[in-house]
């Protein structure tokens, strides 16, 4: 058995397989469907190859610059306001006695109900004439909103329900970090007089930066390929104030006017966004978190 | 030896691995003998093996979009029809997949024509967008020989939206025109009546306004649902000519006559006549806000009369809604008789059917076009029927808005279509964008009428 384990055949046996399906399912369908978006493949006719014509199309549409710029808003709320709400929350639950896994639940609970029923939801929650929140902030006489319909609202509303969505589950992420932490650190630091506080920022939030790390990290790539919640309550409407880069290639690339070629190069840029944008934030802030850690 | 010996048995156990993992993939439907399934599996196997004729059981996909209650009447209609052509054809299951309209037509077909795996039977809009560009790509079954043979070929009132050079590809479920649905009981209160004149409309409007009703119901969400609006009154203001004359060439999109249509839409909008904040609302979000007496009026298709017979959808409204078709605009070209009229709606059928399948499909057709199921259509449903009935049967009719709406399309000097259906999809695509950005402000009527005939003449290039 030791002989057959020094065998590098043996590896290959283990690793060739998955390899295999790993290139057959993902790398082949990449490489070969990139070549479409030099074409203008509309699905039915006989397509050509275009070269760069489908790019120059997207870049110059102001309202493809409008989506990037939406999903840069995606980016800076996850950023600024989802991942700091995300660590406070965490550590306020992580500090209380009592029913405990009860909030643990209660969190998490949004992100596991489909998009779909949260579109929907949320939509009566928004409507203007029905909605609850109208009818509430009717009670401090304010005029109706209309939330979705909008163009100033529609990308907070729907910002919101996004983070709404998904912050249960990096919450639970955190707090699985922040119970794990030794609780010595904690208790010598209460005996020597530091507030909750001066505990949080002092002790707990320098631990667990690795996994604050790692929650931007999905929460920016997240962002990049944000759409269903878009489609759901939006369709990026109104008049694309909250498209996104992924709804705009749902709304123009396909439907009753189909344009593959367009879509895949509008999926490549989606791809490269992310990917740039990942390898930044790890090569800058990410790198240093973990030798803080280390 | 050893080293060998212990490869090929990694290889042989690597290998079952792999089999027994595809093995129990193939055996598992035919294990599970579940009659409740949706017959697919269990069909191919069980009768086979006992019937001495031998009949092959198959299935057929039927892709429809009657669902939800405003459908049901229709939905109903198409429930006999596959009773029916089942008990004919031996063997044959239809397997129904009801998809909501717009997500079918603009979502799901297109993309199964392209990858080529339609439904064998599915719904299906006639036009330049729809049916005559999916049978220019060779994936319609040519429908000539099959209504021939069923001594169908003359009987259809208009078959123009599916006939591409001389063969027909698709077959109208009914006719239909858009115009506009007013609530009686509010027209009463307000001292209105059915307007016949432009001014009369507009007064509508104004009064219904200032009384703080929301003159005409909108959902613009889908942009579609605004854009039947625009269309009618292109057919107003620039003549029923208008329409077709942007393919030809003979009419473009920002000629006066056309920004005029945009101008007096930007006009309504600014005056409040439109439901506040439309952009955040669906379709039947606008019958809603029109059967609760919150909108005096809706601009809709005849294809939703039912639902105002019907107290279980209509409530309080229920026969107390009128009908009127688009009244003349002062000063507009063409002949201001003309009514907007479709013949759009149908089933399609895939060009990749097999023998088996086309013999349940010239079933299917024989059982649901025929004079029975048409009428039914008219009486039930209020939908106009495509094929010609005799005099006797169309007197059947009693729904006054159905009634109306024949007397409308009897009076009119002609019909102009829905410009979706004579336009590259291209154009109407960015007519879909341009109505929501001049609903928003976004854009003015002339910048709209200056995109689409841009978008126009690059589709014409091609």
């Amino acid at each position: 058995m030791k002989q057959t384990l020094r065998n590098p055949a043996v590896y290959a046996l283990f690793i060739i397989p998955t390899l295999a399906l790993y290139c057959l399912f993902f790398i082949y369908p990449m490489v070969t469907s990139s070549y479409y978006a030099f074409t203008d493949w509309n699905g039915l006719e006989d397509y050509k190859f275009i070269g760069l014509k489908n790019f120059v199309d997207v870049f110059s549409d102001p309202d493809f610059r409008s989506a990037i710029i939406n999903n840069l808003f995606f980016i800076l709320f996850a950023v600024f306001i989802q991942v700091p709400m995300i660590i406070i929350m965490a550590i306020l639950i992580g500090g209380v006695k009592r029913l405990q896994g009860f909030y643990k639940t209660t969190v998490f609970v949004p992100s596991i109900l489909s998009t779909a029923v949260i579109g929907i939801l949320w939509g009566f929650i928004y409507h203007p004439e029905i909605g609850p929140l109208n009818g509430f902030l009717a009670l401090f006489g304010i005029d109706k909103i209309y939330w979705l319909a909008d163009e100033k609202w529609a990308m907070p509303a729907v910002l919101f329900v996004n983070a709404w969505q998904w912050m249960g589950f990096y919450i639970v992420l955190v707090l699985a970090a922040i119970l794990a932490l030794p609780k010595e650190m904690n208790e010598a630091a209460e005996i020597d007089g530091a507030s909750g506080f001066q505990r949080a920022i002092h002790i707990t939030v320098p631990l667990i930066k690795p996994i604050i790390s790692v929650v931007m990290m999905l929460s920016i790539a997240g962002a990049m390929r944000v759409v269903d919640i878009v489609l759901v309550m939006t369709k990026g409407g109104p008049v694309g104030s909250t498209e996104v880069m992924a709804s705009y290639l749902v709304n123009r690339a396909m439907g009753v006017n189909p344009s593959y070629g367009l879509g895949t190069a509008i999926s490549l840029i989606i791809f490269a966004f992310a990917l740039i944008l990942t390898a930044l934030y790890q090569m800058t802030f990410g790198k240093s978190e973990k030798g803080d850690v280390s | 030896m050893k080293k060998v010996f212990s490869l090929v048995l990694m290889l042989t156990l690597a290998a079952t691995t792999v089999l027994a993992g595809c093995g129990s993939g193939n055996n598992k439907p035919s294990n599970s003998n579940n009659p409740g399934n949706t017959a697919a599996p269990a069909a191919t196997k069980a009768p086979a093996t006992e019937e001495p004729e031998k009949i092959e059981p198959f299935t057929v996909s039927l892709r429809h979009i009657q669902i939800g209650e405003s459908t049901k009447f229709r939905k109903a209609i198409l429930d006999d029809v596959v009773k029916k052509t089942q008990e004919e054809v031996p063997g044959l299951t239809f397997e129904l997949d009801g998809l909501e309209d717009s997500v079918n037509r603009f979502t799901k077909l297109p993309a199964e024509m392209a990858a080529g795996n339609p439904p064998i039977i599915f719904d299906l809009f006639g036009g330049t967008g729809d049916a005559l560009k999916y049978a220019a790509a060779d994936r319609l079954l040519d429908l000539t020989p099959i209504i021939e043979e069923l001594g169908l070929s003359d009987k259809f009132l208009n078959l123009e939206q599916f006939t591409l050079d001389g063969k027909v590809y698709g077959l109208p479920i009914g006719g239909n025109t858009e115009g506009f649905y007013y609530n009686e009981v509010l027209f009463e209160k307000y001292g209105l009546k059915e307007p016949t004149t432009w001014e009369e409309l507009e007064l509508a409007a104004e009064t219904l306004k200032s009384n703080g009703i929301t003159p005409f119901g909108m959902g613009s969400k889908g942009a579609w649902i605004p854009l039947m609006l625009v269309n009618t009154m292109i057919g107003r203001y620039a003549g029923p000519e208008a329409i077709p004359g942007f393919l030809a060439g003979t009419q473009t999109w920002n000629a006066p006559e056309i920004v005029n249509v945009f101008a007096k839409y930007e006009e309504w909008v600014k005056k409040g006549y439109f439901t506040k904040g439309e952009l955040g609302y669906e379709y039947a979000d606008m019958m809603n806000e029109f059967v609760t007496g919150k909108a005096g009026m809706i601009f809709d298709g005849s294809w939703r009369s039912s639902i105002f017979k019907d107290p279980e959808q209509a409530g309080d409204l229920t026969g107390k809604v009128g009908f009127f078709t688009m009244p003349a605009v002062p000063g507009g070209k063409g002949d201001q008789t003309f009514v907007n009229g479709n013949y759009s709606n149908g089933y399609g059928f895939s060009a990749l059917a097999n023998e088996n399948e086309l013999v349940a499909i010239k079933a299917f057709i024989k059982n649901l076009y025929n004079d029975e199921m048409q009428l039914r259509g008219l009486l039930e449903d209020g939908v106009l029927p495509s094929i010609k009935l005799s005099d006797e049967a169309i007197a059947k009719v009693d729904d006054k808005i159905v009634k109306k709406v024949m007397n409308i399309l009897a009076a009119s000097g002609g019909a102009f279509s829905h410009y979706d259906s004579a336009v590259p999809s291209e154009v109407y695509t960015e007519s879909e964008l341009q109505i929501q950005k001049l609903i928003a402000g976004k854009a003015t009527p002339q910048e709209v009428a200056d995109t689409l005939q841009k978008i126009q003449e690059a589709a014409s290039k091609k």
